[in-house]
């Protein structure tokens, strides 16, 4: 599946849905916001939410440091 | 030496799009700056000196030996004493005329309402979740901007949210994050200062009324790998705090 994360375009294996994806890149799923085309996804919906060819895709990490 | 508004803002009012009471804008802000670690001290330092009149410092803590790296308000004979005192000497220095309110408290879920009231701009120096989400529930509540940020490692990240949809918890939802601490991740001083920087810039920006502020946008950026984003977010319609089954004034 061709995704376009954080602006570079990425092909990944066997991906069906946002967990998926970010296990595939080694992302702790408990430190990141997800956006699909735009929209935010909530990590209660990271295993339900689907990722499709050509999704494009931002992955923010909380920063907490002060 | 007396240094009159006039003579302070010289430059700024040089800028194109400035506009004659920008000084007094700046002299009439109030500004409430929560926390006065790396963040807070960068944004204090350009705000006081850019002529915001009035400033809120707000930190429990005294000035470490280990903060001396990255929080330049502060010498090491300020070790031991609080971190409020340290700054407000420091930056009324820089602008004597500023007045610099300092309280040594920390931001709680009982005196949130009380602290954060009555101020045009609450910047977020903060280091933790649960209090930042109580600077992004009184922005929802009473439509006061603020300007949050973060700094560790080699990342920072910094974005406003003004009264509302979208807000942080939009982005980073309900559940939380673990306390990021500095001790154990490090961070590299002058990523925290720029951040920091960022948030003065983005302070004065609403002070004024001029420019695009970063709202509805965060910028996030890696000094390790030098790359920069600013990725544009949404209202998320479950969001507990601001989303579909929010009131404003609940």
């Amino acid at each position: 599946m061709r995704l376009i994360i954080n602006g570079e375009t990425r092909e990944l294996e066997g991906i069906e849905s946002i967990k998926d994806m970010l296990d595939s890149l080694g992302v702790d799923h408990q430190t990141v916001a997800v956006m699909v085309n735009g929209e935010i996804i909530g990590r209660a919906d990271f295993v339900s939410r689907p990722v499709q060819d050509h999704d494009a895709i931002e992955i923010v990490r909380f920063v907490g440091g002060g | 030496m007396v240094i009159t508004d006039k003579e302070r803002v010289r430059r700024l009012i040089s800028l194109p799009e400035a506009k004659p009471h920008w000084a007094q804008l700046l002299r009439g802000g109030k500004v409430a700056i929560v926390g006065m670690g790396g963040l807070g001290n960068a944004s204090s330092l350009y705000l006081a000196a850019q002529g915001v009149g009035h400033l809120t410092l707000i930190d429990p803590d005294e000035v470490a030996a280990h903060n001396l790296g990255r929080q330049i308000l502060f010498g090491p004979a300020d070790v031991g004493r609080p971190k409020v005192e340290a700054c407000r000497r420091t930056l009324q220095f820089i602008a004597p005329d500023a007045v610099i309110e300092t309280k040594t408290m920390t931001v709680t879920r009982d005196n949130y309402e009380m602290l954060l009231s009555g101020y045009d701009v609450i910047v977020d120096g903060l280091d933790n979740w649960d209090a930042r989400v109580l600077l992004n529930l009184f922005s929802i509540h009473h439509h006061v901007p603020v300007v949050f940020a973060g700094a560790i490692g080699y990342e920072a990240q910094i974005y406003v949210v003004n009264g509302g949809k979208p807000c942080m918890q939009c982005l980073f939802g309900e559940e939380g994050y673990e306390d990021q601490d500095c001790a154990l991740m490090g961070v590299l001083g002058p990523v925290a200062g720029m951040a920091g920087t960022v948030q003065a810039q983005e302070v004065l920006k609403i002070l004024l009324n001029t420019g695009e502020v970063l709202q509805e946008r965060i910028w996030t950026y890696d000094a390790y790998r030098n790359v920069s984003r600013v990725v544009r977010f949404t209202p998320r319609p479950q969001c507990s705090a601001c989303g579909g089954n929010f009131e404003y004034g609940r």
